[in-house]
């Protein structure tokens, strides 16, 4: 078949047309939602607790058919898609945290829980939490489901046996500063050859920015990457890689996994899902692991949303039902089925999180997750932070990984962040 | 679309096709309706969004809000986007350190297969396996593999006194690692092809050749690679195309060592192919425009590189 340029633009052009076309029909042809009977709720694997999930089904039972479908996959673009497709739109969305800023912008698109009432239950979660599901035009977009607040776990044998301070009290007291910190990782080193106290340069420079109350890019939608707080964070994880505190390891390869379980890399900074990961990841360090603060003031890492839909026919009643699943109690259940972290600072006292914890040696781990969670700072998340902060990302991980020169790297992403906000509309 | 199938188009009534019969088409038209779900598969999955790509291209789209006009300007950042021009690259390199070993030991798979008697299916089956299996299992294993202190790779390095290296987090150890996990995965596939295209060598050719007192070697220079030349061809045209999008391979691997980004290709985005930097725009960043133009940068690679390749095998028509 003989396929000419014109005529490829013909069909080209046809196509779209045709894309315009249906797109237009779409807008009042497809159902968008489901009907008032049907409730449809899109989260992913370890989103909700199972327990709270089928309990709500047996709940509302009466008056809606709660059908709770895990998304496979990449969650987000598939959320998109759908709601740029406009038909089938779940009336339920769960938002993943790191998403959040895509999702705000296009408030439009979500109904806004302060409409439906969501103010008076706005004294019983995390304020933090509760501001970031709020858009910069006031919607609320979000409704908190848990937070990641982020702590210093470490083996208590290898912190004694290094002449390091080893009572998660004492950790959290004297390692209050990373210059504490880096020191303790000078001397683990010292004391305990082939040692190194964090895995990568990475888990310094965005931890250091995640304690703060700025990130990339502001309100504005001015850059920002390159103030003192980045320059700071930086400077930081730039030092850790001079004083030899880092690994050369990548982590959850198999090398890294093998250096925890040989009490090689005692200490990460991790977010309270990070349990998880250490419980399945290097199980044969049960009873070996504490919990203390991390330097300097908490950080959040994580945590999602659940939002009602524009497509959704029952708002009201979609809304009776998330503000249930999100109560103090079934938090407290949602962090015993899938290790959701409670936004409700109620649930911190429940019997149920209150456990002496057998992985952490008989360790409240509540006593500092709990706390820490209550004292993280807000921090404004824009739309364009993934795309600026990754040539960061990318050139400290040069810095650690290949030994780049680290002026060199700064003026690298500085340059490259430059060409990138240029090209999103972001001032510099 | 079925309506306007069942009326006859305009066209047939033309001045310049009256002399033909006026019903050619109603007398075809059920041979146009069952090959129609074809085309109309392909006008739905396959042009529109095409169509719509291009249109996207000319955009500014977070995937859910209102689309803003961009004119060229996703195409301008494209061509000053030194991230794309590595990604096209790293594709390059990692396509050419997996294809000529893969043809080569393909080459010689197939020779070795095609004289064997023996369990001949058993081995056929065998290198065919690799090509059928997940790629993210393969990739799973290959990240042990090649895995820094507890790898194969470099316990056999140590075992013959060098030093170890981190594969998975130097430029050229990462681009190593991908081109090796694909050759592994396709040298069985295109054995099996090679096999097929020596079958059809005739003995004679053979027999004559040794008459004339040609070793194996000669023969094999002087017959089975000139009679295998549209077979290689062939080979290296279905792994210039494969190999132009691979994506899995490098994520998969990568996934550990790129922070953050799943789609970044590891340290230095030393494995970051076009289509994985297609992905980290699109998705990472909901920058769907830019995406898109992105998409149209890498079929213009692609076209670029099947006009070498219909090059090559018009030359072959030619002689």
């Amino acid at each position: 078949m003989r396929l000419s340029r014109r005529g490829l633009l013909r069909a080209g052009l046809a196509g779209t047309a045709a894309t315009a076309l249906g797109g237009l029909a779409s807008g009042c042809a497809v159902p968008t939602g489901s009907t008032g009977r049907n409730m449809v709720l899109w989260y992913w694997d370890g989103g909700l607790g199972d327990t709270v999930v089928k309990n709500a089904k047996a709940r509302y039972d009466s008056t809606v058919d709660l059908q709770a479908i895990k998304i496979g996959g990449y969650y987000r673009s598939k959320l998109i898609t759908t709601m740029a497709g406009r038909a089938h739109i779940p009336d339920i969305a769960g938002l993943k945290g790191e998403d959040m800023a895509s999702y705000l912008p296009n408030s439009d698109q979500f109904v806004d829980l302060r409409t439906l009432g969501a103010d008076k239950y706005k004294s019983q979660y995390l304020t933090w939490k509760w501001e970031q599901g709020i858009a910069d035009d006031g919607t609320m977009v979000g409704f908190p489901i848990d937070c990641g607040p982020v702590a210093h776990f470490y083996q208590y044998g290898v912190f004694r046996k290094a002449g390091l301070p080893y009572e998660p009290a004492d950790v959290s007291a004297e390692l209050n500063t990373w210059e504490k910190f880096f020191a303790a990782g000078e001397q683990l080193r010292k004391r305990i050859p082939g040692s190194s106290l964090v895995t990568d340069v990475n888990s310094i420079f965005e931890n250091v920015v995640n304690q703060g109350s700025k990130r990339y890019v502001d309100k504005d939608r001015h850059f920002i990457g390159g103030e003192e707080h980045v320059r700071q964070a930086w400077a930081l994880a730039v030092e850790a890689k001079q004083r030899k505190i880092v690994s050369n390891l990548v982590s959850g390869t198999p090398d890294q996994l093998s250096a925890v379980e040989d009490g090689k890399l005692p200490s990460q900074l991790g977010a309270s899902w990070a349990t998880s990961d250490l419980k399945t990841g290097v199980p044969k360090t049960k009873g070996r692991w504490r919990v203390a603060d991390m330097p300097v003031r908490p950080a959040n890492n994580g945590g999602s949303f659940l939002s009602i839909t524009k497509a959704c026919r029952e708002p009201e009643e979609a809304f009776r039902i998330i503000t249930w699943m999100m109560n103090a109690a079934n938090q407290a259940q949602g962090f015993v089925d899938a290790g959701l972290f409670p936004s409700t600072p109620a649930s911190y006292g429940l019997k149920t999180l209150r456990a002496p914890d057998p992985f952490f040696g008989g360790q409240d781990t509540m006593d500092i997750f709990g706390p820490a969670a209550q004292k993280i700072t807000v921090a404004y998340n824009s739309p364009f932070d993934i795309a600026l902060g990754q040539p960061l990302k990318d050139e400290i991980k040069n810095v650690g990984v290949l030994g780049k020169d680290p002026k060199k790297a700064w003026s690298d992403a500085m340059s490259k962040c430059r060409r990138i906000a240029d090209h999103l509309g972001v001032s510099y | 679309m079925a309506t306007a199938l069942d009326k006859p188009p305009v066209s047939v009534g033309s001045p310049s096709t009256s002399s033909q019969p006026k019903s050619g088409f109603r007398k075809y038209w059920h041979l146009y309706a069952a090959i129609s779900p074809f085309y109309l598969l392909f006008l739905c999955f396959g042009l529109i969004p095409v169509g719509f790509s291009l249109y996207l291209s000319f955009h500014r789209w977070d995937g859910l809000g209102s689309m803003e006009w961009a004119g060229l300007s996703q195409y301008k950042y494209l061509l000053s986007d030194t991230d794309f021009w590595n990604s096209i690259g790293n594709t390059l390199i990692i396509w050419a350190l997996a294809t000529f070993p893969m043809i080569f030991l393909a080459m010689i798979t197939a020779v070795m297969l095609n004289s064997a008697v023996r369990f001949k299916n058993v081995y056929r089956f065998a290198y065919f396996l690799p090509n059928v299996t997940s790629v993210v299992a393969i990739a799973i294993v290959f990240g042990s593999v090649f895995s820094t202190n507890f790898g194969l790779v470099n316990a056999l390095l140590q075992a013959v006194g060098i030093d170890q290296i981190a594969w998975l987090n130097t430029p050229w150890g990462i681009k190593i690692a991908i081109a090796t996990l694909m050759t592994w995965q396709w040298t069985g596939y295109n054995a099996i092809i090679f096999l097929a295209g020596l079958q059809t060598i005739p003995s004679e050719l053979y027999e004559a050749a040794r008459m004339d007192g040609a070793g194996p070697v000669q023969t094999f220079f002087r017959i089975t690679l000139p009679m295998l030349r549209p077979v290689l061809l062939f080979v290296l045209v279905i792994s210039t195309v494969t190999g132009l999008q691979s994506f899995s391979e490098p994520q998969v691997l990568l996934q550990n060592t790129s922070n953050d980004s799943t789609f970044a290709g590891g340290p230095g985005h030393s494995g970051q192919t076009m289509v994985l930097y297609f992905f980290q725009q699109t998705f990472d960043n909901n920058d769907f425009g830019y995406g898109a133009a992105v998409a149209w940068g890498i079929f213009l690679v692609v076209i670029l590189f099947s006009i070498v390749n219909w090059r090559l095998v018009q030359r072959r028509g030619e002689d």
